[in-house]
């Protein structure tokens, strides 16, 4: 699709969502790598990020219906909703231990955007590949797990558990060539 | 051996990355270098679940769940599973001796066969062209586990495990028929026989990522969560979805209960819009929906754990 009909069609949706909350599942698909994404860069901490990127999708869900669509990304609004949720937290952080860093800019710049874009697409990608591939990549980086127990755990060998880090890496390398070969042809 | 050695030398390097984050990336081959890039990127990966997990309590904030439509052939309800082997006599028989099924349809073509039975209140459909066998496994309530169990054996099923008293409440057994699918015989003791909301007979599902694939039958058929029992570190030991008016069980991948991917015969009310919908939630295309000469419009598709749906719906005007 090109530019202006994803509008379309993301305009569609949330006039669809804002009718039927049902469809906001299509919504959190489209976005949550996107958000999950802007907020981890920041904090750095998993389970604050996790907190977070909860904490606006359901302000989302909950400001869905006062939404209104002025040719804005969608994301663009989510990203407000999450840079508000960071400061917040960063402010209530700093009356609790003095400590403040609130001169930094939280809006994302056009640069910020495009990496954004890069890295949610990254993330997607990894929902896609071979089964055992996937859980590999999610057990060592989503959880941090050694490779002696993403073995224990997945009930294979060292040896094919580095093997199938090694294939899932080289594939996600194919997938993004692949993909950014599309944008630039 | 060069290969062996690229990644060895990448796995030294993401466990550096992971190890400290802040520290240069580690100094490794050039051509790992795209790879090691990707590492770098993916520390921010988010933990395995937690999307699932907050698409859940989303959903029961507003009820965001769609319901896949009912309207299908009689007998039938809107999930049935497709046992894919290739000795259709030596299949059905086994189902009729083992388990007292009613054959209710058999045809055979110059590509293959195809054969509906009936077990208790559900049908099953089987079907083979001489290709690589499917098996699967299926969770089967009945009245008396212990004597369906006999006559498992009896039928030239081996057994996987005896009956046993189960903590959640069941008798259970195991049986492999000897195409290779696995039957878990089980009575539901508070019952009698089949646990509420549940048939005769239930796919059960053994995937790698039962919260990735949980999410993936919501966003491509509509299916809602009903039960997930997880330990504390995120592992889904059994979770129940619901599709349109059936049930689909499954616990994480572990031990001897690895992936054996299964075929679904899945009515649905519009073949075509499903089908877009299962391809947009990243399921892949098997074949494009086309009226087949049986009365259906049919479309496949293979989801991301390797299980293939076929979609159908009677052919409008048929």
């Amino acid at each position: 699709m090109t530019a202006p009909e994803v509008d379309t069609a993301e305009r569609l949706l949330i006039e669809a969502a804002q009718k039927d909350p049902s469809r906001f599942a299509e919504i959190y698909e489209n976005n949550f790598h996107h958000v999950y994404a802007y907020i981890a860069r920041r904090v750095g901490d998993r389970d604050v990020a996790e907190d977070l990127t909860s904490d606006v999708f359901h302000k989302a869900l909950a400001g869905l219906p006062r939404f209104e669509w002025r040719g804005v990304p969608f994301v663009a609004w989510l990203l407000r909703i999450a840079s508000n949720a960071i400061i917040d937290r960063a402010k209530r952080a700093a009356h609790e231990t003095g400590i403040a860093n609130l001169d930094e800019p939280f809006d994302a710049s056009p640069q910020e955007l495009d990496e954004l874009e890069k890295r949610a697409r990254l993330f997607k990608l990894v929902e896609r590949l071979p089964a055992d591939q996937r859980k590999v990549i999610e057990l060592r980086f989503g959880e941090e797990k050694s490779i002696r127990e993403v073995a224990n755990q997945l009930a294979r060998s060292e040896g094919a558990v580095k093997q199938l880090q090694f294939r899932a890496l080289q594939n996600l390398r194919a997938q993004l060539n692949v993909g950014s070969g599309e944008t630039n042809g | 051996m060069a290969n062996g050695s690229l990644i060895e030398q990448l796995d030294q390097a993401v466990e550096a990355i992971l190890a400290n984050p802040e520290a240069p990336l580690p100094r490794a081959s050039a051509r790992i270098a795209a790879e090691l890039s990707i590492a770098v990127e993916l520390r921010n990966l988010p933990r395995a679940d937690f999307k699932a997990r907050l698409r859940s309590d989303l959903e029961r904030t507003t009820g965001m769940t769609a319901q896949a439509p009912t309207k299908f052939r009689e007998g039938f309800h809107t999930i049935t599973p497709y046992l894919v082997v290739n000795d259709a006599v030596g299949v059905i028989d086994f189902i009729k001796q083992a388990f007292g099924a009613q054959e209710m349809f058999r045809t055979g073509t110059a590509g293959g066969w195809h054969a509906e039975v009936k077990i208790g209140d559900s049908m099953v459909m089987l079907g083979g062209s001489g290709g690589t066998p499917n098996p699967t496994s299926i969770h089967l309530y009945v009245k008396d586990a212990d004597a369906v169990y006999e006559s498992a054996l009896q039928a030239g099923g081996v057994s996987l495990h005896g009956p046993v008293d189960q903590p959640y409440g069941d008798r259970e057994a195991s049986v492999e028929d000897p195409a290779g699918n696995q039957w878990y015989i089980a009575t539901h003791k508070a019952t009698g026989h089949v646990p509420e909301g549940l048939r005769t007979v239930t796919p059960f599902l053994h995937p790698i990522g039962a919260p990735q694939m949980i999410d993936f039958l919501k966003r491509a058929f509509g299916a809602e969560e009903l039960s997930r029992a997880e330990s504390p570190d995120g592992v889904v030991h059994h979770a129940t979805v619901k599709i349109g008016d059936s049930m689909v069980e499954m616990g994480e991948a572990h031990g001897p209960w690895q992936p054996m991917p299964t075929t679904f015969y899945l009515y649905v009310d519009d073949v075509d819009a499903w089908y877009r919908r299962a391809l947009e939630a990243g399921a892949t295309s098997r074949a494009e929906p086309t009226d087949q000469a049986y009365g259906d419009r049919v479309g496949g598709v293979a989801d991301p754990f390797d299980n293939v749906w076929y979609l159908g719906s009677p052919i409008k005007g048929a």
